[in-house]
């Protein structure tokens, strides 16, 4: 049996990691309401972001903080650029099976050129303050998980905001709800929907740019976060980012509190065995959203 | 094909229709069994085995992707668990390589009954959610388990012919992925003349309605999921058997997955013939690649572009692509009512009609009062 | 027994009733223990405002929608909570709001998708026999356009999918048929040729329960009306009764 302090630690780390995954798929699940689709390629910009704060931290010594000023708008654009130019040009009977092929290959190729332009070899950034930490009631705990962590924070805490208390945050929500009725109101459901993806890329830019402050990175990377968010998104309910923060906070902790006993490997199981449950026992997912019914 | 027997076409034009058909078989046959002895080195069989592999593989994922439309990006998985379920009752359990074949099929077959379950009780995106994690959870599960599994190591599988020289092994085997193709196209040609499969296409093109008309969807959809299992699992475990070593990387990955839906959907895959097309030409451009440019991340930007560009721009393929042109070559010299007025109704109606309505379908599902 | 006798039975015999039925969406009910019951061999009609649960009603009793509370019967059978596929086969068709049509397959396809086989030989033998093609045949030719078999359904007009959505759901024999909004964007001239149609296949022994807007259409065609407002019946009756109720004017005006 692990010691109170390790359990603690486990807790606190849960905590942290289940940040991220709480904001990498409130991104998951814009895409999902705004368009029902599954965006596969979501990890793998995730990873492209940690690469572009890793190279230009390498090249020009800058904090990998910095390159967020440059990747959240480019995401953004990147995303609505997407949906206006990609998705919306898939035949509508088939597009969530469609768009889900259209995202993969979006992310077969992002790992290629990853691949083609760093090599596969693992990279990591090493910062004055990589190594610095602090102890908190027994439970060791490094200073770029907690910058990670108020990142993440403070980018859902922004979503939130943005979309419960701005007129675009309204348009944004009634067109996830009932895409009719939004247009019946005069709302430009095309143009939200692609505001919708450019948000969604947004937060992987974020995310990416978290992860690599502490994170070893390789290309084919992103398959290991696609799996667990996937999975969070279904647990959350499809199309409920509330849902999906509790289930990414949930599922992060009982992966920390797993890799006590258990490899990491083994510790990361427990997204999947979640997700058949869910599916095969309460496939709406356990903390609400109606979309999920249907699909 | 299929349409050929039930239109009331002239006897001469279907008999010729037919007779072409059946000759076209044929000499496809005679190609593709002729194929060992004509090939200059056993190199040449090992590129014919490989394309012969990813033609049963992505006939197998089309009895799900082409009947129903459901899109598996995690058939790999199935392929991977065929693979290592016969080399493991091989070397564990000690059975013979081909009854450990049938008996990995068999035990796939039991496996994707709950898969299935989970995966089809809802529709449309957490069937490819399901799929995806089947492929990520095995990995994880063979590289950790190494006690079993040998990990990353790999797991050597014996050799089924301990005495047979090495060309006569490819050569063999080379037959034995043929008759496997052949079967599984036999099996892909009944269901989609049979009622089944015009339930399953109904399914393809509108859940509720076909389930309005009385067809049991879910029950329809678990029985070819686990057909199209079995299928991808004894391709996976023939594999085993020919190649003798497995790598839980490359077993489970989501890329093998990816280039069955390509080659499928490069075909065709509404057409009997499709996937074994798209296999034709990606197999090779893949053997080709690697040859001439060794293993490079570019093969994965090749890969995603083309799959993109054939969702984009031909999601039914090259076939009714090639066919259509086709068309319009017969027709400019032609001119029977029937298609005039086939050809203004599509003119008037067609496009903007079918996708109008198919959006209002699918956005209004949630279903609320009228 | 005469045939006056025999009519007199159908006449009082109930198709589809429910008890109770009730369905709610998030906080909005759609459905409010809704008692209501449709006679055997009539052509039943059921009215309201937008809203008032009529969709709502026609995909509970049909096994689309999960109903929270309530039972439905068919001939006294319990069909509730069943799946629409057993529903369809106890002898119920519907048509959709929208028409719905499986658009990439032809039209003779779209028949023939119709034929449930019940024994595992059945459906593995081959689909679109003889007797089955002769009798979707039957079934185009009546709607009047059997000389579109061969094209894909989504090449035909709105009104031509209105009526091979119709001649599909007559391939599956049902007893009693749900129309949702029949005469929906059709012109007056197919208005009459669905209005005839039905008029000679209730005369044929099936039984209807339509949902229309169109109150010419409704008070010609019906022999009984339900109207429905929030979720629950508020009147029903022969239509010349209906049309009077002030209850009914009241719901429609929003009074």
């Amino acid at each position: 049996m692990p010691s109170t302090s390790l359990i603690f630690q486990s807790i606190v780390l849960g905590v942290l990691l289940g940040g991220l995954y709480a904001l990498l798929a409130a991104g998951l699940t814009l895409y999902f309401g705004v368009m029902r689709v599954v965006m596969i390629a979501h990890s793998a910009f995730l990873i492209l972001a940690a690469y572009l704060a890793w190279y230009a931290h390498r090249e020009t010594g800058i904090d990998p903080l910095l390159t967020l000023v440059a990747t959240v708008p480019l995401f953004f654009v990147a995303g609505v650029a997407m949906q206006r130019l990609l998705l919306t040009r898939l035949r509508p009977a088939t597009l969530t099976m469609m768009s889900v092929l259209l995202t993969f290959s979006v992310a077969l190729t992002i790992e290629g050129l990853l691949g083609y332009a760093f090599s596969g070899t693992q990279r990591r950034i090493r910062l004055g303050y990589s190594s610095a930490g602090f102890e908190f009631l027994g439970a060791r705990i490094a200073a770029v998980k907690l910058i990670a962590f108020g990142m993440a924070a403070l980018a859902l805490l922004g979503l939130y905001v943005l979309m419960k208390h701005s007129r675009f945050g309204q348009a944004l929500r009634a067109t996830i709800q009932q895409r009719e009725a939004a247009q019946l109101l005069g709302i430009d459901t095309d143009r939200i929907a692609g505001y919708g993806f450019g948000l969604g890329l947004a937060t992987a830019a974020v995310g990416g740019t978290a992860l690599a402050l502490d994170t070893t990175i390789y290309p084919s990377l992103h398959w290991h976060w696609i799996g667990p968010l996937m999975a969070i998104i279904v647990v959350g309910g499809l199309g409920s980012v509330p849902g999906a923060a509790i289930a990414a906070m949930t599922l992060g902790m009982l992966q920390s509190l797993l890799q006590l006993e258990l490899s990491t490997t083994w510790a990361q199981t427990v997204f999947y065995v979640a997700l058949f449950a869910t599916l095969a026992f309460r496939p709406q997912g356990f903390f609400g959203g109606r979309l999920a019914q249907r699909f | 094909m299929r349409k050929g027997s039930e239109l009331p076409l002239r006897a001469g034009r279907l008999r010729t229709s037919t007779l072409l058909h059946v000759g076209a078989l044929l000499a496809g046959v005679a190609v593709a069994l002729s194929f060992p002895s004509m090939a200059p080195s056993p190199y040449e069989i090992t590129v014919g085995i490989a394309i012969l592999n990813y033609a049963v593989l992505s006939t197998s994922w089309n009895f799900v992707g082409g009947f129903t439309g459901y899109i598996s990006l995690g058939h790999g998985a199935f392929a991977g668990l065929g693979a290592y379920g016969t080399g493991l009752l091989v070397t564990k359990a000690e059975l013979p390589p081909f009854a450990a074949l049938f008996v990995a099929a068999a035990l796939v077959a039991a496996l994707a009954v709950p898969v299935g379950y989970a995966a089809l009780r809802v529709r449309g995106a957490s069937f490819v959610i399901v799929s995806i994690a089947l492929v990520l959870i095995l990995l994880l599960v063979f590289q950790s388990w190494a006690s079993f599994t040998g990990g990353s190591r790999g797991l050597v599988v014996p050799r089924p012919f301990p005495g047979m020289l090495r060309s006569e092994h490819h050569r063999t085997f080379y037959f034995l992925f043929a008759a496997l193709l052949g079967v599984a196209l036999l099996t892909w040609w009944i269901i989609d003349r049979s009622r089944f499969g015009m339930g399953l296409k109904a399914i393809r093109e509108d859940e509720d309605k076909a389930q309005s008309l009385g067809t049991p969807i879910f029950a329809y959809k678990l029985v070819v999921f686990v057909v199209s299992a079995t299928f991808t699992s004894l391709a996976g475990g023939l594999y085993a058997l020919w190649f003798g070593d497995l790598d839980p990387v490359f077993q489970f990955s989501i890329l093998s997955g990816a280039y069955m839906v390509l080659m499928a959907l490069l075909g065709g895959v509404r057409h009997l013939y499709g996937p074994l097309l798209g296999a034709l030409i990606v197999g090779y451009a893949l053997e080709y690649s690697k040859v001439e440019y060794g293993d490079t991340p570019l093969h994965l930007v090749v890969a995603g572009l083309l799959l993109g560009v054939v969702v984009m721009f031909m999601p039914d393929g090259v076939i009714p692509a090639a066919t259509a042109l086709l068309a319009r070559f017969r027709t400019s010299g032609e001119t029977s009512i029937r298609e005039v007025t086939a050809a203004e109704l599509k003119e008037r109606h067609g496009q903007g009609n079918g996708t109008d309505e198919s959006e209002v379908r699918n956005s209004e599902r949630s279903g609320s009062g009228g | 027994m005469s045939e006056a006798e025999a009519a007199a039975e159908t006449a009082a015999r109930p198709s589809l009733a429910t008890v109770g039925l009730s369905k709610a969406f998030g906080g909005v009910t759609a459905l409010d223990s809704a008692t209501v019951t449709f006679h055997h061999g009539k052509v039943n009609a059921l009215i309201g405002p937008n809203g008032s649960g009529k969709t709502t009603f026609f995909n509970c009793v049909t096994g689309m929608i999960r109903p929270d509370a309530g039972r439905t019967t068919y001939r006294g059978r319990d069909i509730t909570r069943k799946p629409p596929h057993r529903i369809a086969r106890a002898g119920i068709g519907r048509s959709f709001q929208l028409c719905r049509v499986f658009p990439r397959m032809t039209v003779l396809d779209n028949l023939l998708a119709a034929v449930q086989p019940s024994s595992l030989a059945g459906q593995l033998a081959r689909a679109g026999r003889r007797e089955e093609t002769e009798r979707a045949r039957g079934w185009l030719s009546r709607m009047g356009i059997e000389h579109l078999e061969r094209a894909e359904a989504r090449q035909l007009s709105w009104g031509q999918q209105k009526l091979l959505e119709l001649a599909g759901v007559l391939m599956s024999e049902p007893e009693l048929i749900l129309l949702d909004e029949p005469a929906g964007g059709v012109n007056p001239a197919l208005i009459n040729r669905i209005c005839d149609l039905v008029r000679e296949l209730n005369a044929e022994g099936r039984t209807f329960l339509i949902v229309e807007h169109n109150m010419d259409l409704v008070m010609s065609l019906s022999d009984h009306v339900v109207v429905f407002d929030r979720g629950r019946p508020i009147a029903e009756g022969p239509p010349s009764v209906i049309q009077s109720d002030e209850r009914v004017l009241g719901a429609y005006l929003g009074v």
